[in-house]
């Protein structure tokens, strides 16, 4: 019978199956890492290194590593403003969202809707979310054009918004609806108002939630490439356009490429980290509990 | 790892704080007039007395308080054509006043955003590093302004067109009046091993198995061949690994029209009195805008291109310039055919191991050229030699968009003075490349070696540098450029159809005749008669 | 319901409830609905800027079913998504199954696992550019062939896919691992006492389980796949040729770089119409979860 020989599997057969998983789950990390790896390793080389450091190019044992990239691409100008047009262009884009998704998102999970159905409300924002940028990115940039608003920061943050705003009414409908209505009644009951229940009850309870939701739009909004190539050229260029100007007539500069590569990519790794709770959830539009 | 991430955040914002802190003088004016500007890396340039033009002088800075957008290749600020900008700028601002604004946008996109940004009267930029190839949009849409004027205004920095040689200039203008201001020269010349070319064991095997004496330099793209195929596969650089016989760099999106434009030339072009159906041709029929592309000779051209690419590496298909530079540099192939920037760069210690071992020349030619009006390949009884200005020959022009043309001028032309201009030649990372006169070396220029040996060049590598881009340049032939509106279109459809072809999807002649039908569907949204109209006008055709 | 509860519903009646929905919803009418229907229009045009637009009826549209790039972009795109898709969900799966165990360290390997989530797919591009690198690349410089990773065609197009592969296996294996989380335990040990190998549990108890899982995240890859740029704008360009010009990249160049506005509304609305058939398979899905 087997299942009695693998109720009854010997120590030692157990402790080596447990030693082949745990370097595959180690393995498997690696996997994950190694590019990042490889982009510091690159961004401490000088130009001829590059090409010369075989392998891993692991730093102090097969070069020295330099600082002089880094210098270079972070004194410039326009490096900083990058940042500070990607930072500014995530947290106004971020707010916006939430201040219109919140309340959105309590209606449809607390109240109800008769002439469109909750549910079908709650469906149309998921359908923009899978909308593809392609689609609406050129009406947008003419739009942007008549309303004078090409290269601003405004004009991306209102399209990011956008994207991001589906995501978050989704998002908080679930959460709204996991918690106890009790309160919320005997609230409702004593004579509160349905504004002050979301702010002194609802916010409070769903703050671990909206925090989460905020790391993860954040990150979206930092990443968004198509928009951001389209609508910035001079003052509104984001880090991820001013990442695609480490390619020149020459082809790709791999000193340059790899700093800017992990300006762009760190703050929203970081972000993502600390939102580990919420990712499932929020990947997939609310429809699974992670 | 969440400790090491705030750390290194916490690094880049000390980085930033700390860094724009070192305010330095970067002009020193003379008694007499003269004046010394500071690069960025403290490099010092000297110009001589009204050099720098009369708006400038000790306590000016006449635009005060104004500020311009240029937009150029991205590539960094140390990188080709865009690096220049960077190195000067804090000069120019100290100079002028006003304050400079370095847009870098990726090649690929480079002319779609000028092209938004001009057709959509939004003039969120004042001045273009441009490609000559956009001069059909750029002139032909009345987007930019002829400089004739500044160069004759003696408040702005001197510069001379008539040190560049006709080919470049007509590059540079339009309907006889000048848009652009000098600086950069494109041309593609052939750079080869000397050393190895020349050695006597070498030489002995080659005429052994050829049965003829190894030429030097090649005169035709069949000895070429030749060569590279005996070269290939065989450790002439005693590295111990089998070395190449040429490194190509057809990357899609790179360029890679450009250097089949320069191959086929001498297949192509036929040379007569005058523009007609049959010469000096290449793009178009100059009567009815029938593609020429897919022409016997053409297709020729591209079959022998694709032989030639196997006494390559077989990665170079996706290569771009740089490695494919790099690879030359590392000595492991024979010939290169390119733009300037690889001489200067075979100067770079650093990067290159043929220093003092190269020969360039004027690309070859071939004793055959397909003649339309016979419909058939003719035989000629010396090698037809085709120069180029292959490239960009990127340089700056001014927006009508922009309201402060004076001060994008005077930045143009600092950069178009001799001292900078001979400054950016001697350098390979520059991207600049040489085609002045001042630039070359007696008899044919008025250059002193001495200066290029003091910025650091061997003396054989530059007398056969200087020769190769002087003999190209000043070519009895040099084959036309397209420079009509939707250039860039046209460019890359035969761009991506090239690489096509050189990955093997497509055959030579399926991937012409496409892009025949490309061109043919791109001029007729354009409106042919207007593209026939403005095509004529940049190629000089009168009926 | 009784009476009280029915008290309370009466409550839940107020007009509030607009104004808290109707702000977002005139939020994403204005900056979707309005460009959808703008871009309709333009897909019926012949757009030439500054001269004028010409009413060309359903040309534009014919075209995207004439031209031979919009064709191969086609299916250079689901040739890319097919491969990333089915390695993602196979490879999350297993991964999930590695992970449902105890073992040390378990939650510090599972965050680097995630950390391929969130990093910016455009840098990624260029990053991979330089490890699929023929000459000194990373790959090619652990083991001994040059493959050529970017210059052949077909190597390409699988360059890009293991690229998604990379970034979005990590999204797989989190939901997956969510869901085996999520099964209870009884299970499996009425499983164990029944006869069965870990094979057998997994094939006929864990699987049937967390299939409505797998297909929610199926769904959601394949629409999200579809909307691929960022890789092939910055890994490849396109090439070599036209061999990884995905759908979007080619949208984007025909109305952005050629400004043929007009064509690429078309091209717009026809990929509209197929991720919005994949969707509405998703929903028919969801309808229970949302209610």
């Amino acid at each position: 019978m087997k299942g009695k020989e693998d109720g009854g599997l010997s120590s030692t057969r157990r402790r080596t199956k447990s030693v082949i998983i745990l370097i595959l789950a180690i393995a498997a990390a690696l996997w994950a890492f190694m590019p990042f790896y490889w982009a510091l390793s690159t961004s401490l080389r000088s130009p001829l290194e590059t090409f010369t450091v075989a392998g891993l190019g692991v730093p102090f044992v097969q070069f020295k590593p330099t600082l002089a990239n880094w210098i270079d691409q972070l004194s410039i100008g326009e490096t900083q403003r990058a940042l500070v047009n990607s930072t500014i262009v995530a947290v106004f884009s971020t707010i916006i969202a939430l201040i219109l998704g919140i309340p959105a998102a309590y209606a449809l999970a607390r109240f109800r809707f008769f002439t469109i159905k909750n549910r079908d409300i709650t469906v149309w924002f998921l359908s923009q979310r899978v909308l593809p940028p392609v689609v609406t990115v050129i009406p947008f940039f003419l739009m942007m054009r008549s309303a004078r608003l090409l290269d601003t920061r405004t004009a991306l943050i209102l399209a990011n918004a956008t994207f991001i705003l589906p995501f978050v009414v989704v998002i908080m409908r679930q959460t709204f609806a996991d918690l106890p209505l009790e309160l919320e009644e005997s609230a409702l009951v004593d004579g509160a108002t349905h504004l002050s229940i979301l702010r002194n009850i609802s916010l409070p309870l769903a703050a671990p939630a909206i925090a989460a939701t905020a790391l993860i739009i954040l990150a979206f909004t930092w990443n968004e490439f198509l928009f951001a190539l389209t609508i910035g050229s001079r003052q509104a260029v984001t880090i991820p356009v001013h990442m695609a100007g480490a390619v020149d007539t020459r082809g790709v500069q791999f000193w340059f490429m790899a700093v800017r590569a992990l300006v762009a990519m760190l703050p929203p790794t970081l972000l993502a980290l600390f939102a580990q709770r919420y990712i499932v959830r929020g990947l997939t539009l609310g429809a699974l509990k992670g | 790892m969440r400790n090491l991430g705030i750390l290194v955040i916490a690094g880049f914002a000390i980085l930033a704080l700390a860094l724009p802190v070192f305010a330095e003088q970067y002009v020193t004016w003379g008694k007499d007039g003269s004046c010394v500007l500071t690069t960025l890396d403290g490099e010092k340039i000297e110009f001589a007395p009204g050099e720098l033009g009369t708006l400038f002088g000790p306590g000016k800075q006449p635009f005060k308080g104004k500020k311009i957008a240029i937009t150029v290749n991205a590539a960094g600020p140390k990188g080709g054509i865009c690096g220049p900008l960077y190195r000067f700028r804090p000069a120019w601002e100290e100079l002028t006043g006003a304050k400079l604004d370095i847009v870098e946008i990726p090649f690929a996109e480079h002319y779609t955003k000028v092209m938004n940004d001009l057709r959509l009267g939004i003039g969120q930029y004042d001045g273009f590093m441009t490609g000559s190839f956009w001069y059909g949009d750029l002139v032909g849409g009345n987007y930019i302004i002829p400089v004739d004027d500044y160069i004759k205004d003696p408040r702005f920095p001197k510069w001379d067109p008539n040190s560049m040689p006709n080919s470049l200039r007509t590059l540079y203008s339009w309907g006889g009046k000048m848009y652009g201001v000098l600086n950069d020269a494109d041309g593609q010349v052939l750079y080869y091993r000397k050393d190895i070319l020349t050695d006597a064991k070498w030489r002995e095997a080659f005429k052994k198995e050829y049965k003829y004496d190894l030429p030097v330099p090649p005169k035709t793209w069949d000895q070429v061949l030749d060569i590279a195929k005996f070269f290939n596969g065989k450790d002439w650089n005693k590295d111990g690994e089998p070395d190449s016989g040429i490194v190509l760099h057809p990357k899609v999106g790179e360029q890679g029209m450009f250097h089949f434009m320069s191959l086929s030339a001498p297949f192509v072009y036929l040379p007569g009195p005058k523009v007609d159906k049959a010469h000096n041709l290449y793009w178009f029929d100059p009567e009815t805008m029938e593609p020429l592309i897919n022409s016997p000779g053409h297709v020729k051209a591209l079959e022998f291109l694709l032989e030639l690419a196997k006494t390559g590496p077989k990665a170079q298909v996706g290569w771009s310039l740089g490695e494919a530079w790099d690879y030359f540099l590392r000595g492991k192939s024979i010939f290169v055919f390119s733009w300037g920037d690889v001489g200067a760069l075979v100067q770079d210690t650093s990067r290159s191991k043929v220093k003092g071992k190269i020969g360039a020349s004027i690309l070859p030619g071939c004793y055959e050229v397909y003649d339309r009006s016979k419909g058939k390949f003719v035989k000629l009884d010396k090698p037809n030699i085709v120069g180029n200005t292959t490239g960009g020959s990127w340089h700056g022009v001014i927006s009508r968009l922009s309201k402060n043309p004076d001060v994008v001028y005077s930045l143009l032309a600092l950069h178009a003075t001799k001292p900078v201009s001979l400054w950016n030649a001697s350098r390979g990372w520059t991207g600049v490349d040489p085609g002045y006169k001042y630039q070359f070396l007696p008899p044919e220029g008025t250059a002193n070696l001495k200066d290029y040996l003091a910025e650091g060049w061997s003396e054989n590598d530059i007398r056969e540098y200087l020769k190769a881009y002087h003999d190209n340049f000043y070519a009895e032939h040099v084959v036309t450029y397209l420079r009509i509106p939707g250039a860039f279109e046209y460019f890359t459809t035969l761009d991506q159809n090239l690489s096509a072809a050189m990955s093997g999807q497509l055959t030579p002649k399926a991937a012409l005749d496409k892009t025949a039908k490309q061109w043919d569907e791109i001029t007729d949204r354009l409106g042919r008669a207007q593209q026939l109209k403005l095509y004529q006008e940049a190629i000089g055709y009168k009926k | 319901m009784s009476q009280a509860e029915g008290g309370v519903r009466a409550l839940w009646k107020s007009k509030i409830k607009f104004a808290f929905l109707i702000p977002a919803v005139v939020w994403v009418l204005i900056f979707t609905i309005f460009p959808l229907i703008y871009s309709l229009r333009m897909s019926f045009f012949n757009i030439r800027i500054g001269q004028g637009d010409v009413f060309i009826g359903l040309t534009n549209f014919a075209r995207v079913f004439t031209n031979e790039q919009a064709r191969s972009a086609a299916l250079v795109t689901l040739k890319i998504v097919v491969v990333a898709v089915a390695v993602e969900l196979v490879l999350g799966l297993a991964l999930a199954v590695l992970f449902n165990r105890v073992m040390p360290a378990r939650g510090l390997l599972r965050t680097i696992l995630t950390m391929p989530l969130f990093a910016t797919p455009i840098a990624i591009g260029y990053l991979f550019f330089t490890i699929f690198y023929e000459e000194g690349g990373l790959i090619n410089g652990l083991i001994p062939w040059k493959v050529p990773w970017l210059s052949d065609p077909g190597l390409a197009a699988l360059s890009i896919s293991m690229v998604d592969i990379w970034q979005w296996t990590p999204f797989c294996f989190l939901v997956f691992l969510a869901a085996l989380q999520g099964l209870s335990d009884e299970l499996y040990e009425a499983a164990m006492i029944e006869a069965s190998s870990g094979w057998q549990i997994f094939r006929y108890i864990t699987l049937p389980l967390i299939q409505p899982t797998i297909v929610i995240v199926l769904l959601l890859r394949l629409a999200e796949a579809l909307k691929l740029f960022d890789i092939p704008f910055s890994l490849t360009g396109g090439g070599p040729g036209t061999a990884t010009q995905v759908y979007s990249l080619f949208t984007y160049r025909t109305g952005l770089r050629f400004f043929d506005l007009g064509f690429a509304s078309a091209l717009s609305y026809v990929m509209l119409v197929v991720v919005m058939i994949i969707v509405s398979f998703f929903f028919r899905h969801l309808r229970q979860i949302y209610d």
